[in-house]
């Protein structure tokens, strides 16, 4: 192959290359671990011009085989350089720059090759190696910043660095001067040591320590010899300057691959490029750090190759200085040969299949009528459908009959009712005297009126007076929270955020401060209310005044601000990009805040996210309230086209909810198949979830025949009305309810959080307790019902299955509980011990 | 990597055990290690330095709920309407109205100096029961969970019981959540009511075991062609609590546990016929068996007077019902384990979320205080007959050696042989100290009492 040269001195930073796949038929083709073989390699990355003297670049070839893997093949591949003087490998296999000018590059497999063009130029240009260019980068990829090390909270032995070097000011200092890290005061915490010795710069701490030569708990991180420790020495000996900010910054990371599979033997090299704000392309896979955060399922090394360990899904986070990626890989162990053609109804199918595809699981059939019927009903109104209406359901022969279902029930009472408590315990209504009451009716309005959801979180963060639920800010003993508590509830409900952390110091895992914390805190600093008992009416105080009362025996007026903890300035609301709220505005912050949170895009997708959760018990992010750079969801682009159709019908809940139920993706089987048994994150089966506490007791009460009983125990007293089901009571405190306690339902107190694991007091109940016991036999109840009219064994099944299960028992089932029912010493007992296990049936007690 | 592997790997290679001359030789690569297992190990080896053989293997805790007035009780003060007495430890005095426990000083400590920063009913027993102050965006596990995580549980008895049930309200703060449900306490009713039975222990008179048995059956057949199409990891879980369930349910030592009516009438009669004495006499009877924290609650019934709030009529409410009772009961609890042998390994606290304001109010009433308070405890290797802090001379403020929430639960967690420098890591990334004192620290101890 010919050489081909430009014109010396051209640095010209556009440089067009091109791709060349050369396929050489199969002869002497290589075979995959499977017996699959080889068709094709492709070399990446394409287009590469080596600028500079401390340029390189790593090449990964992948393998596109029969089974329709891409295999990384990149070390079973011959290289070789048209040009060696141009540029040349090391023994890593990374080309480095020799002379400018332009070579190609062939990598070669079994007699497949693959050709690209690169440049080089400007060979003998050197950077000059600043703080804010260099260093900031080595403190991100050795790990020195982690939050588990030197970039935690307080740093570690006596040294302390902003994570993932989001404050390279600061870092600066604590490098320059030493110092540690104080909770609540700005100044360092003695004793200080420079991390490095200008007029000695080999014994500076910051070379030491990581090689291991001064005692360092967090041992060997640097190795004497490595590139990383030259460019520290360097920088030392060359002043150690800060540099001037970056005006070719890194503008966007390009992490290739994005979401991969590979088999269980198998191994893929990521490739990092950057793409500078210039326009110019970078490797960066040397440069970066790399974290599996599923170590048992893949592992990645320093150099970013990722090797599978076995089956499962895993992340892998790729750390620059400031950017963060996760790359979502897959190991499987077997391929599957041909991937079927599947239907799909909307977008979600569209998005969700797309990944299935790619992760070569297939996903199960349709979904029975039965097992929809009921699955349906539970989750858009958390009743189960009667027998009579089930039989309709389950003989209608139309094609249209599951979207005729979807509209009906999105219509109904019970919708209103179900929704309703959902949103009670999220907006956690709450509070004593009476004054649940209209906070219950505002939600209850919202559900029944279709009220646009940015609307109601409007109306929440800036409740005032005695409407809607300005309850909500009295958390629970009729004051005022504080505001920091106010604040981070707030941004977890709609914002889907954990910022709580970042109250007492920069948050250690994610990118909030905690400047930007107490800029969000003071939006509520004038929230205030007028008096403990009677009219206790919430507002905002223009003057920012409290009055305290009772505590200390006097009434005084107490000003309130919010003040910083840690440099105990008082903080004007401040929005997170640093934008102080306006003089003018201040005097109704709560509204700025509410209008601003909900033109944000972060709160459609929490909010779509925290819906999406409700119909598959799990969010596109998980859990729905952390939000996280290394928290990624599975499916961004899903999350993103939610949000944008919720945002394009007015946030409209039932709009969105029909979207979810109508897909075929909501109404695939539970039954997994051999590809997707495993799959728990990509939407490829139905998965099993409990029941809340409330629709259970409510689910065995309708089955049972026998209402509950919720007698009042506290301010409000005396018996909710016969036939209060619990999803109704809008005041949980108020009826206590020993099944609803043992079976987790919130207090309302602190956001719903529900433990659903199995625990021992509740088998104690299921075993010993008056819900299964007194309450299957009580008179009035089914079971009275049908043994008074002499029901058949055969038919008493039948019922009780339409009402437990909403389906028909199988041949097996009907034949073995009607032989039992037979033979049994008492029949009366032996039926009632019959709806006892129906009701304690894990296909009763969940929603599958 | 096995952990306890590791240890014993870097234990045996003869290499120092201190953690700076370990790092010295560069041994992290050496032993195959990295960061984050280094410091687990760490962390290991530091708490089973620190492991103490603690004395105590139970606590009854007697909660006054409400808040009873410290200076008309363990700090008596000129502005108490009530007089001081001597005890048997020369030099403590406390209010005339506990005379029967004034003959067992010898065996508890009096701590005067109580701070704690919740001066509200529901804030406060938050508060004072899990060493953090409530916010709406998590929940913290309470003492007594902790307690029962800590320790292993004994003879198939629940390990963590309330008794009587406290207000619905307050529930929840003597739960353990994050930390998991087994860990959360079992409420019985009211020992002192004549049908007293536990639910959910005792399986109605219909249901035999041939019916269980036939339960067992039905269930198996109803559930079989679903569970074999939807496996879930829960599933086996649940199996496994009804097992242990149907254990606790048939066994005899837990049946006898609760059988308060074993108790002899005249024993009963000295611990006092009300909630509070057969409350403490069941949860002697619980420690017995082998359960580790029984929570005797005073029960707070709004608006009988019965309560230890005394917003209003404070002297008579504190003279002629509540201090009574606690009297007798304190005392015949304590004289009850000394003569069972069992003082040495059981604790006792009495306590309740805060004091009561020094100053009377317009209702004669005294109002909730915080500030400073105090508290009784002894047995489970407490040193008892002395007093830690002082208040000053209204029994406001404290004027000596301040015991923050923290301390105390540091001092209990030491007793109990349990390392007070634990943190658990809350689910959302937080790692919580589970002796949780003011300014973020961690509490110290009490030595005084140890």
């Amino acid at each position: 192959m010919t050489a081909l040269r430009t014109t010396s001195g051209c640095s010209s930073l556009v440089f067009i290359s091109f791709l060349v796949f050369i396929f050489v038929g199969r002869a002497g083709a290589d075979v995959a671990d499977n017996e699959s073989v080889l068709s094709g390699i492709r070399l990446m990355p394409e287009g590469v011009t080596l600028v500079g003297a401390n340029a390189s670049q790593c090449f990964v070839v992948l393998g596109t085989y029969s089974d329709g893997m891409e295999r990384d093949v990149t070390d079973q591949c011959h290289f070789t350089l048209s040009d060696t003087a141009v540029a040349r490998f090391d023994m890593h296999r990374r080309l480095h720059p020799l002379a400018d000018g332009t070579t190609t590059l062939t990598a070669e497999l079994s007699g497949i090759s693959a050709v690209t063009t690169l440049r080089v130029a400007d060979v003998w240009r050197q950077q000059p190696i600043s703080f804010v260019r260099n260093i900031r980068m080595i403190l991100t990829k050795q790990g020195c910043n982690a939050s588990d090390c030197h970039g935690g909270v307080k740093g570690r032995g006596g040294f302390k660095l902003s994570l993932d070097a989001l404050d390279p000011r600061a870092d600066y200092g604590w490098i320059l001067n030493g110092g540690g890290f104080h909770v609540l005061s700005p100044e360092p915490l003695e004793p200080k040591e420079p991390r490095i010795n200008l007029e000695n710069p080999e014994q500076s701490l910051l070379l030491l320590k990581p090689t291991g030569e001064v005692s360092h708990e967090g041992g060997l991180q640097l190795e004497p010899d490595s590139r990383e420790f030259r460019i520290l020495l360097d920088w030392i000996h060359s002043g150690a300057p800060y540099g001037d900010n970056d005006d070719d910054s890194v503008a966007h990371l390009e992490v290739t691959p994005h979401d991969v599979v590979v088999t269980t033997e198998g191994h893929r090299q990521i490739l990092v490029t950057a793409r500078l704000s210039s326009g110019r392309r970078v490797d960066f896979t040397d440069q970066v750090r790399y974290e599996s955060l599923d170590r048992d399922v893949v592992k990645v090394t320093r150099t970013g190759l990722v090797h599978a360990q076995a089956p499962g899904e895993a992340r892998v986070v790729v750390r620059a200085v400031d950017h963060v990626t996760v790359t979502h890989v897959r190991v499987v162990e077997q391929p599957v040969a041909s991937y079927p053609q599947v239907s799909r109804v909307n977008y979600i199918d569209e998005l969700v299949l797309s990944k299935l595809e790619k992760f070569r699981i297939v996903p199960s059939e349709l979904s029975g009528d039965a097992e929809f019927l009921r699955r349906v009903c539970l989750d858009l109104t958390g009743t189960l459908p009667p027998p009579d209406r089930v039989r309709e359901f389950l003989d209608n022969k139309s094609a249209e009959k599951r979207d005729a279902l979807i509209s009906v029930l999105l219509d109904s009472p019970e919708f209103i009712d179900y929704w309703t408590f959902r949103l009670s315990d999220l907006f956690r209504v709450n509070g004593y005297y009476g004054w649940v009451h209209q906070s219950w009716e505002w939600v209850r309005k919202a559900v029944a009126r279709n009220r646009p959801y940015d609307q109601i979180a409007r109306e929440l963060i800036a409740a005032q007076g005695y409407n809607g639920n300005s309850r909500h800010f009295l958390l629970g003993d009729n004051k005022p929270a504080p505001v920091e508590r106010v604040v981070a509830e707030q941004f977890r409900v709609f914002m889907g955020r954990r910022l709580d952390c970042a109250q007492c110091h920069n948050h250690p895992f994610d990118q909030w401060t905690q400047d930007q914390f107490w800029g969000l805190a003071a939006f509520y600093g004038r929230l205030t209310n007028t008096e403990w008992y009677g009219d206790n009416v919430v507002f905002d105080d223009p003057d920012g005044h409290e009055v305290d009362f009772g505590d200390n025996g006097t009434d005084g007026l107490v000003f309130r601000r919010v003040m910083h903890p840690r440099t105990k300035v008082s903080v004007l609301p401040t929005f997170p990009d640093g934008q102080v709220l306006v003089e003018d505005r201040r005097i109704d912050p709560r509204q700025e805040l509410a209008e601003w949170i909900t033109s944000q895009d972060e709160f459609a997708e929490a909010a779509v996210n925290r819906f999406w959760r409700y119909f598959f018990g799990r969010g596109v992010v998980e859990p729905v309230d952390d939000f996280r750079i290394d928290n990624p969801p599975t499916h961004p682009e899903l999350l993103r086209v939610l949000a944008t159709d919720f945002r394009e019908h007015g946030c409209d809940l039932r709009h969105l909810m029909r979207r979810i139920v109508s897909s075929r993706t909501y109404q695939l089987s539970n039954q997994p198949n051999e590809t997707n048994q495993d799959d728990v994150l990509n939407y490829s089966h139905a998965l099993a979830r409990p029941l809340a506490a409330e629709v259970l007791l409510d689910a065995i009460s309708s089955v049972s025949g026998v209402p509950e009983v919720f007698s009042g125990g506290g301010i409000l007293t005396g018996a909710a009305p016969p036939g209060t089901r619990a999803i109704n009571l809008k005041l949980p405190a108020d009826y206590p309810s020993p099944f609803l306690e043992i079976y987790g339902r919130p207090k309302r107190d602190a956001v719903p959080e529900r433990d659903e694991r199995a625990n021992l007091r509740q088998a104690l109940h299921t075993l010993a307790g008056t819900t299964y016991n007194d309450k299957l036999r009580a008179e009035g109840g089914r079971i009275d019902e049908l043994l008074r009219n002499n029901v058949s064994d055969q038919e008493i099944i039948e019922q009780f299955y339409l009402a437990a299960f909403s389906r028909d028992p199988q041949e097996t089932e009907l034949l073995a509980l009607t032989k039992l029912l037979a033979g049994s010493l008492n029949h009366e007992e032996a039926v009632t011990d019959l709806l006892w296990a129906l009701i304690n049936s894990r296909e009763f007690a969940e929603n599958h | 990597m096995d952990l306890k592997k590791l240890i014993r790997t870097a234990a045996t290679f003869d290499m120092p055990s201190r953690r700076r001359d370990l790092l010295r030789v560069g041994s992290l690569t050496f032993l195959g290690i990295n960061l984050s297992q280094y410091l687990a190990i760490e962390n290991a080896m530091a708490a089973a330095s620190r492991q103490l053989q603690g004395k105590s293997e139970a606590c009854i805790l007697l909660w006054l709920n409400g808040g009873p007035s410290h200076i008309d009780m363990w700090d008596p003060k000129s502005n108490s309407s009530f007089k001081s007495i001597s005890t048997n430890v020369p030099g403590i005095e406390i209010s005339e109205l506990l005379p029967q426990v004034s003959r067992h000083m010898d065996k508890l400590a009096i701590i005067r100096s109580m701070y704690s920063e919740e001066n509200n009913h529901g804030k406060g027993h938050h508060y004072v029961m899990t060493g953090h102050r409530p916010s709406p965006t998590m929940k913290f596990p309470a003492l007594g969970s902790i307690i029962t995580k800590e320790t292993t549980a004994r003879n198939g008895v629940p390990p963590n019981v309330m008794v009587p049930k406290i207000h619905p309200g307050y529930l929840s703060y003597f739960k353990s959540h994050f930390i998991g449900a087994e860990y959360d306490p079992i409420f019985i009713p009211d020992p002192n009511d004549e049908d007293f039975s536990i639910p959910d222990l005792r399986l109605p008179k219909s249901v035999t075991t041939r019916r269980i048995h036939q339960r067992e059956t039905f269930l198996d057949v109803v559930d079989r062609l679903y569970r074999r199409g939807v496996e879930h990891a829960e599933h086996a879980n649940v199996d496994t609590f009804r097992k242990r369930a149907l254990n606790m349910i048939l066994s005899e030592s837990v049946r006898r546990a609760f059988d308060i009516s074993a108790e002899p009438d005249k024993l009963r009669d000295v611990y006092g016929r009300h909630t509070l004495g057969q409350s403490a006499l069941i949860a002697r009877r619980l420690v017995e068996s082998g359960t580790r924290f029984v929570t005797v609650s005073d029960l707070h019934r709004e608006g009988t007077g019965r309560d230890w709030d005394t917003h209003g009529k404070n002297d008579e409410q504190h003279r002629d019902h509540l201090v009574p009772q606690l009297d007798q009961t304190l005392a015949a609890l304590l004289a009850d384990l000394e003569d069972r042998g069992l003082l040495d390994t059981t604790m006792v606290i009495a306590m309740g979320e805060f004091g009561r304001t020094p100053d009377i109010n317009s209702g004669g009433g005294r109002d909730h205080w915080c500030h400073c308070w105090s508290l009784t405890l002894g047995g489970g290797g407490i040193r008892g007959g002395r007093v830690i802090g002082e208040s000053d001379e209204r029994g406001a403020y404290v004027s000596d050696r301040m015991v923050t929430i923290g301390d105390l639960f540091a001092t209990i967690y030491k007793a109990f042989g349990i390392d007070w420098t634990t943190e658990y890591l809350h689910p959302v990334g937080r790692p919580l100290k589970i002796a949780n004192s003011l300014n973020d620290e961690t509490g110290e101890p009490v030595e005084e009492l140890m």
